[in-house]
């Protein structure tokens, strides 16, 4: 029975070539799709899941309880690790962590730039990243241990074993001894590094992480086996009020924590609970996945059933014969079994074909898991739910067929299910039009990202960390600087302009309520801070080496100052961190952080001597290349032991939106290819109408009708689906993505020529994909058309 | 064999009620060859299909083999009719995807027969039609007269007690229609029951008695020598 299903299904697909090739390619790209987005989401949750002790290992973050408000996140005090694992039995092992660093280090005549991070000696014995050479224990026990890549190791010594016990000088300012090689980080992994410098020099430098009442680095602890997390964290919850001695009614500090492993997908607070992250763009496209498979089961269970009055007969014999209606659908899902399978395979090959494509649109490295059973578990249910989904609807209407009537030429298609399939359509529409809609604003909403006023001129910008004498120097730096060509202007900044999130409660002003404590951003700025970056100010003026009061002297926002009240800011005394100073400008709100972020009110203070930072030196339009030469001449001269180095702010700015890119470029290219096997699904449904009203058409020419009045009847009926399509679908995107929208502070419009375009685009397409058949119907010659009976 | 008294059967649409069979009340006994003759639609088709048991009446008895089956459910005719029933129509009904070898094939297959089994069966039967030799091509490859043999191969595969035949010859020119007459009267003469719906004279007297209908009645019923 079975040989026989399959060989008319064989038989079936190769006599009706061009709807089994519009079957097949329809379901075939929305394999392609869903097994890419699988790929894609597979990768993401695998992320940081390859840690041994996964299940142990935990991320600790911080409440921060003010002003009626809570801010969350994963910014703890620089010993918070280490201290836990001392006096907290269950903790086995605890690091802290700082931030990704491009330093520069020294091994004889060789100097380069590596990107990296600084870790306590715990974090080998606690993550699983293989060690080449070295042991867990001792990789970064000393206060001169640092741990390097393979391949930072081949870049300064050639060998992973060459590089144990070498030393290498950092930032030129500290000797370090390799102390283990590790294995190359890969993708899997959300912290990237190519060395780890042990946590002593990090405090060191950064004296400041000393104290329990500033926060910044991470703290990830590992528990004892046994240990219940709930409980735990519960435990915790206080820990800090031993240590920070700031803990207040008025800002209040609570612990918990989270699985590591999760960390990558969900790190978004809101009001001090977890709110997501990147696993909504997961749970997102895993959705358009769905939505693109339906499409094209859609496309097989319309055609399908469109063309089954040309298998009636073949259906009504085998009634008569003696099928029974149950094996007749188990010989219709069969087939489109094998219409799946075969789908599937081409499907694959474009998959194979794409991969390289697509990992460089969503920045990673995906392979196709060949060995891995739960991959192709996945593949096997994938093709059995298309074959099964798109073959139940043809099966159970086919099957239903009357044997006398389909013998006789007397079988009609009931209005129910016309109906059903005209529904279909409209769905498939719905959802194309939704995904159109979908990439339009999602566009839109990138381009305003990326155009927005952000209250200061970011063309045009320069950053260059000031590493070695460089701060110390700065004074000359800038002078020297200033001397070159192209050169508009030179200041400096603690951080970089594009994302300041340093947060103080420390500041008091005349009027404060005691009982509250704001939060405000603060920054450390050079002279002229305001000129070069060309901001606006409200009142008063910049920071100004002729006035030597300006160490003292601070610049406030338009947010701090709706905060604090003042009438006459401008002279106003204030106390930053105990230093009493005036406020001597107010500026207009101006974008620090990702327009993800309210703009919060900030502070900043004159930091001309700090002993790090980042120069912002403005160029001259269109001359950006020779004061990129006179630039480095001057570092080249002033700071030979380091490589010279920098950023442009635009580009910077642009890495604060790389996820919302990365959706853009995937939601453009789904969306294009579910109006394309929609479009499929069109034409093959096109092919059949006009097919079926061959003898109609015929008719309708012999007694007069134009060619006109033809195409406009047979296009009409699928204007009108397409047409309600868009009805049901405009409501649905315009309710989906004001939601997304929301998590932006500043956000674009979902203004009406969106939906007109969408629907324009839709019923276009539409259009031209039936106008091809129409017009063919039209213009056959009615002699040919009525002879076919 | 064939029981059927007072038999009815309506067709309604929304404005039009067609009378098929009117009280219709016949018998034909095991081993009978019987023609069925009548002008359009006097109702020849519908009786066919209801002693075929692919539809059923609104009224009346049907007693097959003793046993009523005019109420029978959809699943229980299907049993029936592939172990009891082959037919043989004027369009021949060929599955065009299929070859000879498998369209005849398909009843055994659907009777639960074994593959080994059933290739001797369908090598016997096709020997018997002499198409043997076009058991590897398609029906389209195959003139009327080899269609019709096919079909009629495939109606008698499983050894049916009744064959049904509408209008067998319809499509066929003379020589091939006798010929399939001659198969027909074969079968008969090996024990088949045959009803056969027919418009030709000439096949009507290879019956052994003809029941004339009109609007959905029978007339008369002859004899045949």
């Amino acid at each position: 029975m079975l040989r026989n299903y399959l060989l008319t299904a064989l038989r079936n697909i190769r006599r009706n070539a061009s709807f089994s090739a519009i079957n097949i390619a329809g379901l075939a790209l929305g394999m392609t799709c869903s097994i890419l987005i699988l790929l894609w989401v597979q990768h993401e949750k695998s992320i940081d899941g390859f840690h041994e002790n996964s299940d142990r290992l935990f991320q600790v973050y911080e409440r921060q309880y003010h002003d009626g408000q809570i801010d969350a996140g994963y910014f703890t005090p620089g010993q918070l690790g280490e201290e836990m694992r001392k006096v907290l039995p269950a903790v086995e092992y605890g690091t802290n962590l700082a931030w990704e660093d491009k330093l520069t280090f020294q091994a004889g005549d060789k100097i380069i730039k590596q990107s990296g991070n600084h870790a306590g000696e715990d974090f080998f014995k606690m993550f699983s990243y293989p060690l080449i050479a070295g042991t867990p224990a001792t990789a970064l026990n000393s206060p001169v241990s640092i741990a390097i890549s393979r391949k930072m190791a081949n870049d300064f010594f050639g060998s992973p074993a060459k590089a144990m016990g070498q030393t290498l000088r950092f930032e030129n300012r500290k000797d370090l001894k390799v102390t283990a090689v590790f294995e190359n980080i890969t993708d899997l992994s959300s912290i990237k590094f190519d060395y780890l410098i042990n946590w002593q020099t990090f405090l060191e430098n950064n004296q400041w992480a000393k104290d329990w009442g500033n926060n910044g680095p991470r703290t990830v602890i590992m528990l004892r086996k046994g240990t219940n997390p709930r409980t735990f964290e519960a435990s915790i919850k206080k820990f800090l009020d031993g240590y920070n001695k700031e803990q207040s009614k008025k800002f209040y500090i609570e612990m918990g924590m989270q699985p590591y492993s999760e960390t990558y997908l969900n790190s978004r607070f809101e009001n001090g609970k977890m709110s997501g992250g990147r696993i909504e763009y997961a749970r997102l496209f895993s959705l358009v996945a769905v939505f693109i498979l339906v499409i094209a089961c859609i496309n097989f269970m319309n055609l399908t059933t469109a063309r089954s009055v040309k298998r009636s007969r073949e259906i009504g014999i085998r009634k008569v014969i003696g099928a029974r209606r149950i094996s007749l659908v188990g010989q219709f899902i069969g087939e489109a079994m094998v219409i799946a399978t075969f789908a599937f395979i081409l499907g694959f090959i474009l998959v194979f074909l794409l991969l390289p494509a697509f990992n460089s649109i969503t920045g990673k490295e995906i392979h196709i898991p060949v060995t891995d059973s739960a991959f192709w578990l996945c593949i096997v249910l994938l093709v059995v739910f298309t074959g099964f989904f798109s073959g139940s609807y043809p099966a159970f209407v086919l099957s239903a067929f009357q044997p006398v009537k389909v013998l006789k030429g007397t079988m009609k298609f009931s209005n129910k299910s016309i109906l059903f399939r005209k529904g279909l359509v409209i769905f498939q529409f719905m959802l194309s039009v939704i995904l159109i809609i979908g990439t339009i604003v999602v566009s839109k909403q990138v381009g305003y990202l990326q155009h927005r006023n952000l209250g200061y001129d970011r063309e045009n910008v320069i950053y260059i960390p000031l590493e070695g004498v460089l701060p110390e120097k700065f004074p000359l730096f800038k002078e020297e600087i200033l001397k070159q060509p192209g050169i508009a202007g030179v200041t400096r900044i603690s951080g970089t302009i594009t994302d300041i999130s340093n947060g103080t409660g420390g500041v008091e002003w005349e009027g404060k309520d005691p009982n509250s404590m704001p939060m405000f951003t603060q920054a450390g700025v050079g002279y002229e801070f305001v000129k070069t970056m060309n901001l606006q100010l409200k009142a008063g003026r910049d920071f100004n080496k002729d006035f030597a009061t300006d160490s003292s002297a601070y610049i406030i926002n338009e947010a701090a100052l709706k905060i604090m009240k003042l009438k006459n800011p401008v002279g106003s005394p204030i106390t930053f961190w105990q230093n009493k100073g005036t406020i001597i400008g107010v500026l207009k709100d101006f974008h620090f952080q990702s327009l993800h972020e309210p703009i919060r009110p900030i502070i900043i203070r004159l930091m001309e001597k700090n002993g790090w930072g980042t120069a912002l030196v403005r160029t001259k339009p269109g001359q950006t290349k020779q004061a990129l030469a006179g630039i480095g001449e001057v570092c080249r001269t002033i700071n030979p032991q380091f490589p010279f180095s920098y950023q442009f702010s635009d580009e910077e700015y642009q890495k604060l939106y790389k996820s919302e890119q990365v959706v853009d470029k995937l939601a453009n290219c789904f969306a294009m290819l579910a109006i394309f096997i929609s479009c499929l699904g069109l034409l093959g449904l096109a092919i059949f109408a006009t097919l079926q009203r061959t003898k109609e058409i015929g008719i309708r020419k012999v007694l007069g009708a134009s060619i006109t009045s033809l195409f406009t009847m047979i296009s009409k009926e699928f204007m009108l689906l397409v047409l309600i399509a868009f009805f049901v679908a405009a409501p649905l995107a315009w309710f989906a993505l004001d939601n997304w929208l929301q998590q932006f502070a500043y956000r674009t419009e979902i203004s009406a020529w969106i939906f007109l375009l969408a629907g324009f685009a839709a019923m276009f397409i539409a259009l031209a994909t039936v106008s091809y058949q129409a017009i063919k119907a039209a213009l056959t010659n009615p002699v040919k058309s009525l002879k076919t009976e | 064999m064939i029981k059927i008294t007072g038999l009815e059967k309506i067709y309604r649409t929304e404005e039009v009620e067609t009378v098929a069979l009117n009280k219709l009340s016949f018998e034909v006994k095991e081993g009978e060859f019987v023609a069925v003759m009548g002008p359009s639609g006097c109702g020849k088709s519908t009786l066919l299909n209801i002693l075929g048991l692919l539809d059923d009446p609104d009224a009346g008895s049907f007693l097959f083999n003793g046993i009523e089956v005019a109420k029978f459910n959809e699943r229980k005719r299907a049993d029936l009719r592939k172990h009891n029933i082959g037919f043989v129509f004027q369009s021949f009904n060929l599955i065009d995807e299929l070859t000879v070898f498998e369209n005849v094939e398909l009843p055994l297959i659907y009777t639960g027969v074994k593959t080994s089994e059933r290739k001797k069966i369908v090598e016997n039967v096709l020997d018997k039609m002499q198409i043997m030799h076009r058991r590897n091509h398609y029906p389209q490859q195959l003139s009327g007269g080899q269609q019709q043999r096919v079909a009629v191969a495939r109606a008698v595969v499983n050894n049916p007690k009744l064959i049904l035949a509408d209008e067998p010859t319809g499509n066929l020119d003379s020589s091939n229609g006798n010929e399939v007459m001659q198969l027909l009267t074969d079968l008969n003469e090996q024990g088949t029951t045959i009803i056969m719906v027919t418009h030709s004279e000439h096949d009507a007297r290879y019956s052994h008695r003809v029941i004339r209908m009109l609007d959905g009645q029978t007339v008369m019923e002859n004899i045949m020598a």
